[in-house]
């Protein structure tokens, strides 16, 4: 199957949170408490119980009081995830069939080194500390529906698809490069950015953390060679050498 | 004490060294666990929250047991002389079975040194193991446990190297040795041939 | 709306004024960032930057109800640059027609037309009127030079509608103002279409209905009535609320905007000849010429074999109001207040937070006998007399508290802004006790008629003669369970006889007994045909004896490629989705944009009607008739107008033929700058007019204390005053509280930072709020001064969440005052103060 994507475009993106509140719906989330603290971003970060955010970016401007942008946040579905790499247990986090960064929370072991790899501080963690986030509504792209946010949204400003169709029809619209078309393997969750990234507080370059790749490309091969190593070269030294016996200097 | 032996660990310190490694095993075994996702490591531990669990509690024992090795392995470890210096020249003698090495204190230099190294090596597993477990509310704290996660593997790495090394010269390359571990007393003969300035000073 | 949602798409410009349809009707950005996409141009006039704003290519802020100067400004400004679609605007509209010399306008006259009465605050329309010829069709000057004429007067009308002065008053940039403008009356081109959407932001001011009439001028002029893409579209404020007006929930109408009966009309014969237009030209096709079959339809279908010839088809047990009477939504409460109502029926409503001057509401709630709170929830409505202020010791009022389920829970049809009535299904059987509104109402029925049965009753006709039959009557009488089914069946008619074509030789059958009506075309003034809301008559119908629910179709075919969709649902009226589509072609019946054709005459086909070459293609037209140019058969293209023509000059209005820039009743400014003697509406009906007035309906203008204009909306995530959304706990986690937006001026002026508790305050009411310190709103340059504005969200109350963590209704605060012609209240601009709580 070829790898799913969803496809975001700021530019007609309301701020209704229509999104929202369908991903809430959908997968059960309750509702948070919160107050309003001067915005109408609420809340006014990703929770274990919202995976989908839209915020509310204000940008000075010269024509209008300012340019107010809107654009969704949430888990970017990376094909390099740090997320998967740094994760200790086995089955917690993986990649579905379409290219979702899925996650089971019997397997979560709850160690939230994930939250620390990941290049967009996505992962958040429920009650029981379980790993919370979006995952594309892979119960419903499995059936072959599109994830909740996006059949919600009113103006197609989240469309899910075919990641390589969705990226040649960007190009057709005009969009030379998608944010997030080659970065970390190229993300499942593509923007279509007219002003720098910068501006929605995305980072230009997402990376993986280096010390995460430092870890997983020789701290981990080293510690099963360094151990062999150290096992070998210590009977390599008995047997070239044999220990001293007290008797022998007699 | 009979006439021919010297004592040169307390039963609290052999006590106090299987704990050590019996957790350090433990604590090695999950760690490989971890690392690459051994799922037959659940017929030992059940789960991998249960392993997780275990790494965790069997960490405060190793941390406890570790830090009370300092009251008797520290000072000792501590006291560097020429004779020391001498000894590494000479590979401790492990390289011919001709070599003389200079008289000895109650650990050698190599032990002193194997010993520093861990003491350091074991505080920043521990010390990042739990930053990494609770999680301290620290501003920029996915930084911290990224600098954590790092720092626990180098140590990972560095122990799980040098323990081979430590068994192999406990048993193998120095019959004898292991006797320390199990009656805490070594003949005085073997013991003046290993740590001559020790059993000087003792006697 | 005379065009539809999805039409939207077809426009090159798009004005939203007076309505934010991001936040308030997102799913037509939906067509919006479409027409977008293909290169429209979106602009935004709103006081505030809001979400649509965010979206715009053209904003421009302006001061709270100063809508017509604005838009006079624009008037003059097309006027001036010769913008308007002349072969349009002298064939279409009433441009051309000559005004009665004695005709004055406020520029004359210190801000008043001619004919006014300053102590009964009306006006005497006598000289707004035409010249008429020898049969009284208006006298028409097609050159569009002679003074006299319609064209010149609104030249000379807004010729004070300079840049300045429209600058001055509204608070926008000269520069902004002419890029609108400019932007705008780009349209007045036949291949260009430019529409506009309003909402509440338009409506709920003392000069409400003129706000529109301004608009329908431009459109006018720029000939975009009628045309895809075009129009003049009123965003409705809830799912259902055009039909609830099609259906008369109003006071002033009966179903299909048949005006309500006064007492004087005393038989059907007066108001039929009272509400029937005439006209003698034989080109306009007048349709409300056919109010009695309408009105005798109407009787037939609720009185059913009860109304015959000899009783005037129960004419006489219709509701009368007295003459002039005002029995609006404001009066309602203010007679309330008075102690002149024992009982409320509070249906599917909150006044105490919907309300302007809700104190004054939750006040008068008090002074009720009883009252029927029927609602999905408890609200402030329901539990007034625990409220805030409320003393429930001393308040006699029994409330009753019906459930009703939601929609749903219950089957029945709902009419869209686009005139769109879509049949819905039941998804689910009601929870618990609920009932839906057709079962409490029957039921209320029932127990009514059997009071009046058992104990007789002063006048008991109107309700033991009603027809009613919503269901199954078991041995007793009674329906047990209504079927909505026929009610719409009701709603659509039935043919009592066998109904002919007496005009065709032999005489044709139109219609057999028993059988649905067709459409309205062949409702009968003689009783042989019943129709309970004749605009709906062809939504329920039935074809070779075959019943079909029109409006449940779902048929998703567009032939047009317009988005018409013309088997989708069904669309008053007779599934005509653009109203005025005989204006979008030209005097031959050729579409003025051949891209855009909603209809198109086609001589090259046989119409099977007349047996004669010659059809209309496309959308269904406004009467079958041939284009305007046809010598014989031809009609003019506004067939609800007597005279047929789109309405420049507007004499039916109370408040003048042309629109005039008023204040709203309260301001920031001592005196109205177009015309010194005359502040506000001229015939607004004033609540506080002395000290023996209501202190309730007290007002503050340019008064020191109360200097900041306000202004009150809704925000996406909320409905109305949020009983249904403040339930909801996800939309109460996206706005969880009352907020007040103000700009950073302000907050500096005032000490208030970003987040910080304030209060805000009217003379009539405080309420506390959290502050928004933001760009989104800017001091505007009024007459020379800095003038502050705030806007509030009024979806919040007291009684949910029960912490009261939301705060209360922004409806506190606004005044009581209405619109001259409709009385909706003024609560999108009135004065307030804002102080750090």
């Amino acid at each position: 199957m070829l790898r799913k994507a969803l496809l975001i475009s700021p530019e007609i993106c309301i701020g209704c949170r229509g999104c929202q509140i369908a991903c809430k719906e959908w997968n059960n989330l309750p509702a948070d408490e919160t107050k309003n603290e001067g915005t109408l971003e609420n809340p006014s970060d990703l929770t274990p119980n919202l995976y989908n955010k839209v915020r509310f970016i204000e940008v000075p401007s010269e024509t209008t009081p300012l340019r107010w942008l809107f654009v969704s946040q949430r888990c970017m579905h990376c094909d390099d995830a740090g997320c998967i790499t740094i994760c200790p247990a086995p089955g917690a986090l993986f990649k579905t069939k379409e290219g979702a960064v899925a996650y089971d929370k019997d397997k979560c072991i709850g160690c939230k080194l994930c939250a620390s790899a990941c290049p967009f501080n996505i992962p958040r963690f429920d009650k029981n500390d379980k790993i919370s986030k979006c995952h594309l509504c892979s119960d419903r792209i499995s059936e072959g529906l599109s994830p909740a946010c996006a059949k919600t949204c009113p103006t197609g400003a989240i469309r899910y698809g075919q990641r390589d169709e969705i990226i040649s029809n960007s190009q057709k619209e005009g969009y030379e490069k998608l944010y997030g078309q080659a970065d970390l393997g190229g993300l499942g969750v593509l923007y279509a950015f007219k002003d720098a990234p910068k501006i929605y507080g995305m980072d230009e370059q997402p990376a993986v953390p280096e010390t995460v790749l430092l870890w997983h490309n020789v701290l981990k091969p080293l510690s099963y060679l360094g151990l062999g190593g150290a096992v070998a070269a210590s009977l390599l030294h008995y047997i070239a050498f044999k220990p001293k016996k007290d008797e022998e200097d007699k | 004490m009979s006439n021919n032996m010297i004592r040169k660990a307390s039963a609290f310190e052999i006590l106090n060294h299987w704990v050590l490694a019996l957790s350090f095993f433990v604590l090695m075994i999950s760690g490989f666990g971890f690392l690459f996702h051994l799922e037959g490591l659940n017929s030992v531990f059940g789960s991998f929250n249960q392993m997780k669990a275990v790494h965790n509690y069997i960490g405060i024992v190793f941390t406890v047991s570790l830090l009370l090795t300092v009251f008797y392995y520290l000072p000792v470890s501590l006291k560097f002389s020429g004779d020391d210096i001498t000894w590494f020249l000479k590979g401790g003698g492990y390289f011919s079975k001709k070599t003389e090495t200079p008289p000895q204190d109650k650990l050698n230099a190599g032990q002193k040194l194997y010993y520093i190294f861990i003491l350091i090596a074991g505080i920043a597993i521990a010390a990042t193991g739990f930053i990494m477990w609770l999680r301290p509310p620290l501003a920029d704290i996915r930084k911290w446990i990224l600098i954590s996660h790092f720092l626990h593997n180098i140590s990972f790495d560095f122990m799980v190297i040098a323990m081979p090394f430590h068994v192999y010269l406990a048993t193998l390359a120095n019959p004898g040795t292991l006797r320390i571990m199990v009656y805490g007393t070594v003949p005085i003969e073997w013991a003046k041939k290993r740590h001559g300035k020790w059993v000087k000073r003792a006697e | 709306m005379t065009n539809h949602w999805i039409d939207v798409k077809n426009s090159d410009v798009i004005l939203v004024m007076g309505g934010n349809p991001a936040e308030n009707h997102p799913v037509s950005m939906k067509w919006i960032m479409n027409a977008k996409e293909k290169g429209a141009k979106l602009i935004v006039v709103d006081p505030r930057f809001t979400r649509t704003a965010a979206k715009a290519d053209i904003y421009a802020s302006i001061r709270s109800g100063t809508d017509i100067a604005f838009l006079g400004g624009m008037i003059k400004y097309i006027l001036d640059n010769k913008l308007y679609f002349r072969e349009y605007v002298v064939n279409y509209t009433n441009a051309s027609y000559l005004v009665n010399p004695e005709f004055k306008m406020p520029g004359e006259l210190d801000g008043v037309f001619s004919g006014y009465d300053p102590a009964a605050r009306k006006y005497d329309k006598k000289t707004w009127s035409y010249q008429l010829d020898e049969n009284s069709i208006p006298k028409k000057e097609p050159a569009l030079k002679d003074p006299n004429c319609v064209f010149r007067l609104l030249k000379k009308h807004y010729s004070r509608y300079t840049l300045d002065t429209v600058s001055a008053i509204t608070g926008t940039p000269k520069e902004k103002l002419i890029e609108v403008y400019k932007a705008f009356s780009s349209t007045g081109k036949p291949d260009r279409a430019g529409t506009e959407l309003y909402a509440m932001g338009w409506t709920q001011h003392t000069v409400g209905t003129q706000n529109i009439r301004a608009m329908a001028i431009i459109q006018l002029l720029l000939g975009n009535i009628g045309i895809a893409g075009g129009g003049i579209n009123a965003l409705r404020g809830e799912s259902n609320v055009q039909g609830s007006t099609d259906h008369g929930i109003l006071f002033h109408i009966l179903p299909g905007y048949l005006p309500a009966p006064t007492a004087t009309l005393s038989d059907l014969k007066t108001y039929i000849e009272k509400h029937t237009p005439k006209t003698k030209d034989p080109k306009s096709v007048n349709w409300w010429g056919n109010r009695g079959k309408y009105i005798t339809s109407y009787l037939k279908a609720i009185y059913g074999d009860k109304a015959a010839k000899d009783n005037d088809f129960g004419y006489a047990w219709l509701p009368k109001l007295d003459e002039g009477m005002n029995a609006s939504w404001l009066m309602l409460f203010d007679h309330m207040l008075k102690g002149k109502f024992d009982g409320f029926f509070a249906w599917g409503q909150n006044p105490a937070c919907s309300t302007s001057n809700a104190n004054k509401v939750r006040k008068a709630l008090s002074k009720l006998k009883w009252m029927v709170n029927v609602n999905l929830f408890d609200n402030e409505t329901g539990s007034f007399w625990k409220g805030p202020g409320m003393n429930p010791k001393d308040i006699q009022t029994e409330v009753f508290q019906l459930p009703a389920c939601s929609c749903v829970e219950k089957e029945g049809s709902i009419t869209n802004s686009g005139r769109l009535a879509q049949w819905r299904y039941k998804a689910i059987e009601p929870i618990g006790q609920t009932k839906p509104d057709s079962e409490i109402m029957n039921e209320l029925y029932f127990r009514v008629k059997r009071l009046y049965q058992r104990h007789g009753g002063k006048f008991p006709e109107p309700i033991l003669n009603l027809s009613w039959r919503y269901g199954t009557k078991d041995s007793d009488g009674r329906i047990k369970k209504v079927d909505t089914h026929l009610a719409a069946r009701e709603i659509n008619g039935y043919y009592l006889e066998d109904i002919y074509d007496k005009t065709a030789d032999p005489p044709k059958l139109i219609g057999k007994k028993g059988e649905l009506c067709t459409n309205f075309v062949t409702l009968q003034a003689d009783g042989t045909t019943s129709c309970g809301n004749w605009i709906y008559s062809g939504s329920y119908t039935q074809k070779d004896g075959k019943v079909i629910n029109m409006m449940a179709r779902t048929k998703k075919s567009d032939p047009t490629g317009l988005g018409l969709y013309p088997k989708w649902a069904w669309c008053w009226p007779l599934n005509r989705r653009i109203l005025y589509n005989r204006a979008s072609v030209d005097p031959k019946g050729m579409p003025w944009d051949i891209k855009r054709g909603v209809i198109k005459w086609s001589l090259t086909k046989l119409n099977p009607q007349t047996n004669k070459p010659g059809i209309w293609e496309g959308d269904v037209p406004d009467g079958p008739a041939p284009p305007m140019a046809d010598e014989k058969a031809g009609k003019y293209p506004f067939i609800m107008r007597p005279d047929g023509m789109g309405a420049i000059f507007g004499p039916g209005l109370a408040d003048g033929p042309f629109p005039e820039h008023y204040e709203p009743l309260e301001c920031p400014l001592s005196e109205n700058p177009m015309s010194k003697k005359q502040r506000i509406n001229p015939t607004v009906k004033l609540f506080y007019t002395d000290k023996n007035s209501l202190a309730e309906d007290i007002y503050a203008n340019n008064d020191s204390r109360y200097p900041i204009v306000a202004t009150t909306y809704r925000v996406t995530e909320h409905w109305q005053t949020g009983v249904l959304s403040r339930h909801i706990p996800l939309l109460l986690e996206t706005v969880p509280q009352q907020f007040v937006e103000l700009s950073k001026e302000l907050a500096k002026e005032k000490g208030i930072k970003n987040g910080d508790k304030v209060n805000v305050a009217s003379l009539r009411g405080k309420v506390w709020a959290v502050a928004f310190v933001t760009e989104r709103f800017k001091p505007f340059k009024i007459m020379g001064k800095t003038v502050h504005q705030i806007g509030m969200p009024y979806h919040f109350g007291w009684q949910f969440p029960e912490d009261g963590s939301a705060g209360d209704s922004a409806n506190l605060l606004s005044p009581t005052i209405g619109d001259a012609n409709t009385m909706i209240p003024e609560t999108k601009a009135f004065m307030v103060n804002i102080e750090k709580a």
